[in-house]
């Protein structure tokens, strides 16, 4: 263990943990994509809000590489994987509820995501 | 994991409450918390996701009852025992200690 | 957190400030946290990170069209260059507010939130109403802070799941044109780079 010193501190909060990695890896989704969000229901970490799981989006921009946070969260190794911005309309989301002009954009990973049938 | 803190859409919560001219810290001890929580990702306990599972972990209740500094304490704490750094038990007599302190 | 006694009534840590500082002298003994480190870290959170900040990034892109582009393409570099980039502000996108189009930020699974350019976040902006409700009904949350969205102008909204942190440049208001960017950066309310607010006119 690693104590964080005083003469650490301005380091550590100008860097933080930028969780991103520089790997090449093939996206396996590219902007204007229409994506189907995973219908995950693991008990394990993972970032990925219910209200959009099953749900039909579109990518709209690849962030890059980051690790990805259900094995990291266990000890399991990064997994480094591309980031996308997905948005959808908030009437797919909730029907009725939700505004004809508004959306949604939520960040997932590529595990997160299937090419729309 | 499908916990209660994955609150988006749910119904029920009520108006948001604005505190006008909130201070940084409403207490020390979340100030001592924030740089805990900081230091000890800093020596490597945990990183951002292993800091955020015990979270999703919590007994519901306490997730929706406790503050954001409440939440923090419970997976410091956890990571700490997790990494073999405290104990349970060394935790809760060194605050019972606090306690009979202040009381007395 | 195990505790015995958990009932409807008694669900929270009792004295919790004294838990924290219980485990902070014992981390401390354990040689794993140094409390001069803590010490500083709160000291350079009251004194660097607030949205003072975010309000000098808002109010140069607001003044320079070339910061503005670059802001909007890769605003980690555009925001690094003006020194704002570091813990939980690690990967930085800027959005803009348009007469058309009014952004909106939320972390619907925690309270992520750009320390080095907002600060901390406030209480509302952790709390469960905001988190649950601003995705399904982002209009009613807004008009409750004041803020009526014309039924033709579309809101975004934008929940940071992953690590990137947003930032909202509003609108600059109108009467501003003559404003310095020290002066525009005095107009940048906090509440109005997070989504539910807009910028000061210069009369306030």
């Amino acid at each position: 263990m690693n104590m964080l010193t005083t003469a650490m501190v301005p380091t550590v909060l100008a860097t933080g943990d930028p969780a991103r990695v520089d790997v090449e890896i093939a996206p396996k989704f590219k902007a204007g994509d229409k994506v189907t969000v995973v219908n995950l229901n693991k008990v394990d970490h993972n970032r990925l809000p219910a209200y959009i799981k099953g749900k039909v989006g579109t990518v709209t921009f690849d962030h890059g590489v980051f690790v990805f946070p259900d094995t990291s969260a266990h000890r399991k190794g990064p997994k480094p994987q591309h980031v996308y911005t997905v948005v959808f309309n908030a009437r797919d989301l909730w029907g009725e509820a939700g505004h004809p002009r508004d959306r949604m954009y939520v960040d997932a990973w590529d595990d997160y995501l299937e090419h729309a049938r | 994991m499908n916990g209660i803190h994955d609150v988006g859409g749910k119904h029920g919560f009520g108006p948001v409450l604005v505190e006008q001219n909130e201070p940084y810290f409403h207490e020390e001890w979340e100030g001592r918390m924030l740089s805990m929580m900081i230091a000890c990702f800093a020596a490597g306990i945990y990183n951002v996701d292993q800091f955020r599972h015990p979270i999703e972990k919590m007994d519901p209740r306490h997730y929706l009852m406790s503050s954001y500094y409440e939440k923090w304490l419970c997976t410091v704490e956890q990571n700490c025992i997790d990494a073999g750094i405290v104990t349970r038990e060394e935790v809760d007599a060194r605050h019972a200690q606090l306690m009979k302190g202040k009381a007395a | 957190m195990k505790h015995d006694n958990h009932s409807h009534a008694n669900v929270l840590i009792p004295e919790v400030g004294l838990r924290v500082k219980a485990l902070e002298s014992l981390l401390a003994e354990k040689k794993a946290i140094d409390p001069a480190a803590l010490d500083l870290i709160i000291e350079t959170f009251e004194t660097q990170m607030g949205p003072k900040n975010g309000a000098k990034v808002v109010a140069k892109a607001w003044t320079d069209p070339k910061y503005r582009k670059w802001l909007l393409e890769d605003g980690t570099a555009a925001i690094k260059s003006l020194g704002y980039i570091g813990i939980q502000g690690e990967n930085m996108v800027a959005l803009e507010n348009t007469p058309s189009v009014h952004n909106v930020v939320v972390c619907t699974l925690c309270s992520c939130y750009p320390w080095p350019t907002l600060g901390l976040p406030p209480v509302w902006f952790k709390s469960a109403p905001y988190r649950a409700r601003v995705v399904i009904e982002p209009r009613s949350v807004l008009k409750e802070f004041g803020l009526d969205v014309a039924d033709d102008v579309e809101v975004r909204v934008w929940d940071s799941t992953a690590e990137l942190r947003y930032l909202v440049i509003p609108v600059r208001p109108a009467g501003t044109e003559n404003l310095n960017e020290q002066e525009l950066a005095a107009l940048v309310t906090r509440d109005s780079m997070i989504r539910t607010g807009v910028a000061q006119s210069p009369s306030h």
